[in-house]
């Protein structure tokens, strides 16, 4: 059997391109087959900056140095960016990492960052692979950090299948968690179900091989598939732009 | 195998203390605390120190699945096994404990009928028979270390659970507020769970989680006066 990631040019999938594929398997194709990247919208910067902010903070920064390092880091991942939304996500970017500092400074020091993990199914024939944001081995605890500007009351699915993920992918005697943290709330919620979520990204990232087996045209597989150009996914003009003429819809 | 599972007797057991919970599938055992009507789980498998009332383990049937309050028919573990009274009931213990200062202090259950958790226990009971000779009236203080991994299965029913591998690491007076009362209705802790060792049926979706979670707090050093 030819291996259909090898013909896409895909080496492993991740949580994100699974969640992807589920949330815009339109957007999949023109990421992930067409090779049509579409801009990071300034929420998405909001994340990776405030983690670094979370992560310099638990290492020993204060928290007014840990917000220096976020709004640098958001600074250099937005220069470029037109998203109209970046103005808010800047102000808000000081009281997300002290929410999420507020809550996790009790955790100590994690022991590590950005661990990166590899994971296999049975049948798949490229890794899963993925990377967690921290983790106090001392603990068994891993945790990873969610920003968004209201708190949920619970795990999001894809979030959970993430984070599953990991901890299968590290030891199952992990306690893995969510952070979540809006400007004004942190809650942390405890993981549930690690074994079933985790089976659940198997089946979707099976489903992928599947979908990618059917042809090796990208274009055909596109056929395949109608994109929600109402949907998020292609709110940024050139997402939408690329929609049409990928579509012409 | 000082607690055989050769027995065939019957008996009702209530209980609405609170409980701790040994997490047979990640090997971990958490506080369930309640405040304000919102559940959190404490994590406290590091920090795990108890008195535990051995010598009083209970045993029977157990069925979680219920929908609500867990069904349980326990008796003392000298009293013979009681009568199985469902196909959905499962072989369980339970034990009474006092958790020390730092994890609480207070009096909890930890029932469980995963087989991995049994096996566990009955390490815990052959030592604490084996100590409990040379400490006449006295009850072990007992720690947690890490868990021992047991695989089961192939191919896709291969899975992972965890025994707990109790440790006593001394022996004390047993608390005023740690004695053995029989319970003698057929329910136990409301909000008590378990955790299967085999591959569930699917009838619905996987939860992912809503119970917040409180920081770790560190392992104490053994020490007598804990528990009062």
């Amino acid at each position: 059997m030819d291996n259909p990631f090898e013909t896409h040019g895909l080496e492993h999938l991740s949580p994100s391109s699974c969640n992807l594929f589920i949330g815009s398997p339109a957007m999949f194709v023109l990421e992930k087959l067409l090779k049509r990247r579409s801009p990071v919208g300034c929420a998405a910067h909001r994340g990776t900056s405030v983690e670094d902010g979370v992560v310099a903070g638990l290492s020993g920064s204060t928290d007014q140095e840990a917000v220096d390092v976020a709004k640098k880091k958001f600074a250099s991942l937005t220069v470029m960016s037109g998203d109209p939304r970046k103005e808010k996500e800047e102000g808000a970017i000081a009281d997300f990492v002290k929410m999420g500092l507020s809550e996790l400074r009790s955790y100590g020091q994690p022991t590590s960052f950005q661990g990166k993990i590899e994971y296999k199914v049975d049948g798949l024939l490229v890794p899963l692979i993925g990377f967690y944001d921290m983790e106090w081995a001392d603990h068994g605890i891993l945790i990873d950090l969610k920003t968004s500007h209201a708190l949920p009351s619970k795990i999001s699915t894809n979030h959970a299948r993430q984070v599953a993920l990991y901890c299968a992918a590290r030891s199952g005697n992990l306690d893995a968690r969510l952070c979540y943290v809006t400007p004004k709330k942190v809650a942390v919620y405890k993981l549930e179900n690690i074994r079933q979520h985790v089976e659940a990204l198997g089946t979707i990232a099976l489903t992928i091989q599947r979908f990618l087996s059917i042809s090796k045209d990208p274009h055909e597989l596109a056929s395949l598939v109608v994109p929600d150009v109402d949907s998020f996914y292609f709110s940024d003009p050139l997402a939408r732009q690329a929609a049409f003429e990928t579509w012409k819809l | 195998m000082a607690l055989g599972i050769n027995y065939d007797s019957a008996g009702n057991s209530k209980s609405f203390m609170g409980f701790v919970k040994f997490n047979a599938k990640a090997g971990r055992i958490t506080r369930r605390d309640r405040d304000n009507g919102e559940n959190t789980d404490v994590d406290i498998t590091r920090s795990f120190k108890a008195v535990m009332d051995v010598e009083n383990i209970e045993h029977g049937w157990m069925d979680f699945d219920t929908g609500g309050a867990p069904s349980m028919i326990l008796v003392h573990n000298n009293e013979v096994l009681p009568a199985k009274p469902s196909d959905k009931h499962r072989k369980g213990f339970r034990i009474v404990l006092k958790l020390s200062k730092e994890n609480g202090g207070d009096i909890r259950e930890l029932s469980s009928h995963a087989a991995s958790f049994s096996r566990g226990l009955d390490k815990l009971h052959d030592d604490y028979l084996a100590g409990a000779k040379n400490n006449a009236g006295k009850v072990p203080v007992v720690v947690l270390n890490e868990p021992i991994p047991i695989v089961t299965g192939d191919g896709v029913k291969k899975q992972t659970n965890y025994a707990p591998s109790f440790e006593i690491v001394g022996w004390v007076k047993r608390p005023d507020d740690l004695q053995y009362q029989p319970r003698t209705a057929s329910a136990s802790a409301p909000a008590s769970l378990d955790d299967e060792e085999e591959i569930p049926v699917k009838r619905a979706p996987p939860s992912t989680g809503s119970t917040r979670a409180a920081a770790p707090v560190a392992r104490q050093v053994a020490d007598d006066e804990d528990f009062g």
